[in-house]
């Protein structure tokens, strides 16, 4: 499959044609390209030790042991762990070491490569089996089963390393940008993720054996884990690698990680000094405090005309009243990326409330949902939620032809004995989490519902137009709407009744979801909600 | 400046040296192998004695992993192929990769094919290898030339139906062949995996691979780390090195440190692993091995993971744990997501504490606690119910919880209190 041509199109061509044509032209290579030694090694400037240990506050003792495990140059190692908590800075810890060090190194992560096959062939790939100049994005070798890997893993190296050794003698790698020394690290990265496999029972042991089996001095291993080396036992045993444990970061660390790169680092330091402990209580995690961060602390330098100053004793008091409220708010928040219309709506809200003093903790948005849905799937939404939450043989009586629900029956005196079994029926709802339903139940709830809604609608407008072309509009795409619930995880597709055979849904919502819904659409959604 | 540069330099070496050194298993087993009863010379007589008296033979090495079976069995293999070089041919077979009977039937055809120099066809099947497999054994037979087949990690084998092992093992009886089969397994009673048929052509021989005795350990210990005198080091650098080294062998704290370690981990893999760890944290500035170094190992060794993972968590991950035992020790069978908030917000209002976030916050918490493995899912069936309904376990006991708790910087006091009831 030839893609190069000759760039003198001199045929007749229509503009959209010749324009992409030659849009391909230009970034296709002149021919496949080669990959070389140098491709092995970081191949940005190389780090000096002193900026090593600058760009990782408070992993000094980390990097130093990882220094010495691995070695001077061509010297063996070990296999090595390297482990910790997420976002401790493992893998741009060793990536960066590699880059200091300056020797050949192949990355290789068990997220992307999420099956054995894409992991055995990616790694092959980078020792740079010759690609086909057709193919350029398919792998020379197919490679599935660990034999086949080991063979070809075999021949790869030794070729790199003939390779390295015969470079070795040359002009010195500092001039040339070409990698040091004649061993090949071979690194995993995120090994949890290989427990999930499904033929993590075989895979697992090899990798951890795959120094055993290779014998070849000249390769070092180094795995990377999010979890600690006492999730990875098995019944067969391995040659356990040398533990490195990253712990989370103290709080002094995450002052000086956060303090870098800040323009005003004054102002700056009293901001953390307000908010990194309450914060620290909730999580240590540096992405979940960065995100939470960049936004606090543009609310808190919002008084301050100036931004460069350097604030005083009396401007840090200030500073504090003002964030006080919206620290609590935000530290009830996870990660909260507003739509637009909200943003402007606050803002708006903002400027009209600037005299009036608001309980802290309140939000002027409780009703709203931020995010767009047609009228017909917050129907969908709130049926599916109904029919999960109600048990079916109840059904009947709360969408009668009237469409009002007379839960408000007689109030009988809670018994001692009723009240028992109330908290016991309680105890197993939170257990056993909402219900399944069919597809039929749920569609006949929801036509109930849109007719209920029709008939409100009619009450209240006496337009003609809109309501037929309403209802037949809700309940034409109702299955399409569906599966898109379902995709969008607000409703999970359980498994198959073993006796009638269709399947079963489940919402996945939480109430205060579901209200809010409800009230977007002036829905009555308690009246029709069952408590026993 | 010049002379701290050299100094360092040629700690440098010395300690490439030793690393290289305890990398290579040969090196290692070699003096533990010279007396005359060990497995060494055991195996080595009864590989000789099938390939000059051109007799068949199989047999088992057995031990726990890191005991150097593979290791002295190349040892033996690479002394014969001296000593005998056109008579031996090893094909190499691991349990990991080659337990499929198609895998391993291709492996073995394909080692047969480069021994000899002949074309390998990826495409033959699986009666194409095993005709060309008693084809060669017939031929090499009548060379008198020894087969020797190394399976490693056999109990692998032993699984399923046991093809490979029962057509290897039945053409070893026809005349024609001479080959030994050599089993290498960390399972001690291998040989009870064996289907009766392959069982009863299978010869009974064992191998033990034991750990050292007490002073062989010492012996072996200095011996690796003593810098040889004829290396291209300076002899006064060798002789210091050697010199506090020795010093540093009879010393108690030493001596203790060792005998600590070698109570967990009794291999001589393990021992040369902690060793590589040590001399890995050799100051390079000093040139010499100090006790420090070892200590840095052991303890890096001795590591508590849960202990680290409950310093990692935050209070409220603290709190969610602590609501877990609560729950527990109300003998409530199950729990969730949900009954652990009821338990976390009863806290609350029995206690007033100041730590009450809302229900996403908590179930960032809990999440992070399912990552870490504190905490996990009782059955991993349940991928259709959302993370907040399905029941978890706590994989921690209260004992180390406690202990987690007592060790944390600024842990409320209010958690302790609930621990303690």
């Amino acid at each position: 499959m030839a893609t190069e041509e000759s760039p003198q199109v001199t045929r007749r061509a229509t503009r959209s044609y010749s324009a992409s044509n030659t849009a391909i032209e230009s970034t296709n290579p002149p021919e496949s390209y080669k990959p070389t030694i140098n491709d092995l090694g970081f191949r940005q400037q190389p780090l000096r030790l002193e900026d090593l240990f600058s760009s990782f506050p408070g992993r000094r003792s980390q990097i130093l042991e990882l220094l010495r495990l691995l070695g001077p140059l061509n010297s063996p190692m070990f296999p090595i762990l390297v482990y910790g908590g997420p976002s401790t800075g493992k893998t741009s810890v060793t990536l960066q070491v590699f880059r200091h060090l300056n020797r050949p190194f192949i990355y290789s992560s068990c997220i992307t490569c999420y099956s054995p096959r894409i992991l055995f062939e990616s790694i092959l790939n980078q020792l740079f089996h010759r690609k086909d100049s057709g193919h350029s994005y398919s792998s020379l070798k197919r490679c599935e089963r660990p034999s086949d890997f080991v063979n070809y893993l075999r021949e790869a190296l030794e070729n790199v390393i003939t390779n390295l050794k015969g470079n070795s003698g040359k002009v010195s790698s500092k001039m040339s940008g070409r990698p040091d020394g004649t061993m090949v690290y071979l690194v995993f990265d995120n090994l949890e993720c290989v427990r999930d496999w499904d033929k993590s029972s075989t895979i697992l042991p090899f990798l951890f054996n795959l120094n055993d089996i290779l014998k070849m001095p000249e390769v070092g291993l180094i795995f990377i884990s999010n979890t600690s080396p006492d999730t990875y036992y098995l019944n067969i045993g391995y040659a356990e690698p040398i533990p490195l444990y990253f712990p989370d970061y103290t709080e002094d660390d995450l002052r000086h990680i956060f303090m870098a790169n800040q323009t005003n680092s004054r102002l700056y330091a009293s901001f953390l000094d307000v908010v990194l402990r309450p914060f620290c209580r909730v999580t240590r995690q540096v992405d979940e405090l960065a995100a939470a961060f960049s936004s606090l602390f543009k609310k808190y330098s919002e008084p301050l005309s100036d931004k460069e100053v350097a604030p005083n004793e009396e401007m840090k008091r200030r500073l504090f009243s003002h964030i006080r409220p919206h620290i609590a708010s935000a530290l009830n928040e996870t990660f909260q990326v507003r739509s637009q219309p909200l943003l402007k709506a606050e803002t708006n809200q903002e400027t009209k409330k600037t005299n009036s003093s608001r309980m802290p903790g309140v939000r002027e948005d409780f009703d709203k949902i931020d995010f767009h849905m047609s009228t017909s799937a917050k129907y969908l939404l709130i049926s599916a939620f109904l029919a999960s939450r109600n048990p079916a043989t109840l059904d009947a009586s709360l969408f009668d032809s009237t469409g009002v629900s007379d839960s408000h029956k007689r109030k009988r005196k809670a018994s001692e004995k009723s009240m028992d079994q109330k908290e016991m029926a309680e105890q197993e709802l939170l257990m056993k989490g909402p219900g399944t339903f069919p597809l039929e139940r749920l569609l006949a709830i929801f036509q109930c519902i849109t007719s209920l809604a029709e008939d409100s609608l009619d009450e209240e407008e006496s337009h003609e137009l809109t309501v037929e072309g309403g209802s037949r509009g809700l309940m034409s795409d109702v299955l399409l709407q569906l599966s898109s619930l379902c995709n969008a995880n607000f409703i999970i597709k359980g498994g198959s009744c073993p006796l009638e055979g269709s399947t079963r849904y489940r919402t996945a919502v939480s109430e205060d979801l579901a209200l809010k819904v409800a009230r977007s659409l002036k829905f009555p959604l308690s009246k029709y909600l069952y408590r026993r | 400046m010049g002379r701290e540069k050299e100094k360092e330099k040629l700690s440098e070496k010395a300690l490439n040296l030793l690393r290289s050194r305890l990398s290579d298993p040969n090196f290692i087993f070699r003096p533990l192998s010279d007396s005359p009863d060990s497995n060494y010379s055991k195996l080595k007589f009864i590989i000789s004695t099938s390939v000059t008296e051109a007799c068949n033979n199989s047999i088992l090495l057995l031990g726990p992993r890191g005991s150097g079976k593979v290791a002295v069995l190349e040892l033996v293999l690479s002394d014969l192929l001296q000593q005998y070089p056109e008579a031996i041919s090893v094909i190499r077979l691991n349990g990991l990769l080659h337990s499929d009977d198609n895998c391993a039937l291709k492996e073995i055809a394909r080692q047969l094919c480069m021994e000899h120099q002949l074309l390998f066809s990826k495409v033959a099947s699986f009666d194409d290898n095993s005709q060309f497999m008693i084809a060669m054994l017939r031929e090499c037979g009548l060379a008198h030339k020894t087969i020797i087949f190394v399976l490693d990690e056999f109990d692998f084998f032993a699984q399923g139906k046991q093809r490979l092992l029962y057509s290897l093992l039945d053409a070893m009886q026809s005349v024609n062949s001479q080959a030994v089969v050599i089993g290498v397994s960390c399972r001690l009673d291998v040989d009870q995996l064996l289907e009766k048929r392959v069982r009863s052509r299978f010869s009974h021989r064992k191998l033990l691979f034991l750990s050292p005795s007490k002073e062989d350990t010492e012996r072996f210990i200095e011996h690796i780390l003593s810098l040889p005198m004829d290396s291209s080091l300076p002899h006064n650098y060798t002789a210091e090195f050697n010199g506090r080294l020795k010093k540093l062998l009879s010393d108690e704290r030493f001596k203790e440190l060792i005998d600590t370690y070698l109570s967990f981990n009794f291999t001589i893999g393990h021992l040369v692993r902690f060793l590589f760890q040590a001399v890995s944290y050799m100051d390079l500035s000093a040139g010499f091995l100090s006790l420090g170094n070892f200590k840095t190992a052991l303890s890096s060794n001795q590591r508590q993971p849960k202990l680290e993972c409950i310093r990692d968590c935050s209070v409220l991950e603290l709190y969610m744990m602590v609501c877990m035992k609560r729950l527990e020790v109300k003998e409530q069978a199950s729990y969730n997501f949900y009954s652990v908030m009821t338990e976390y917000k009863s806290i609350h209002d029995s206690f007033q504490t100041s730590d009450y976030y809302a229900a996403n916050v908590c179930l960032r918490a809990f999440e992070h606690l399912l990552q870490c493995q504190l905490i996990s899912f009782i059955d991993n069936k349940g991928h259709n119910q959302s993370v907040e309904f399905r029941p978890v376990k706590l994989l921690i006991s209260s004992a180390e919880l406690h202990q987690g708790l007592k060790s944390y910087q600024q842990c409320p006091a209010i958690l302790l209190k609930l621990m303690d009831r």
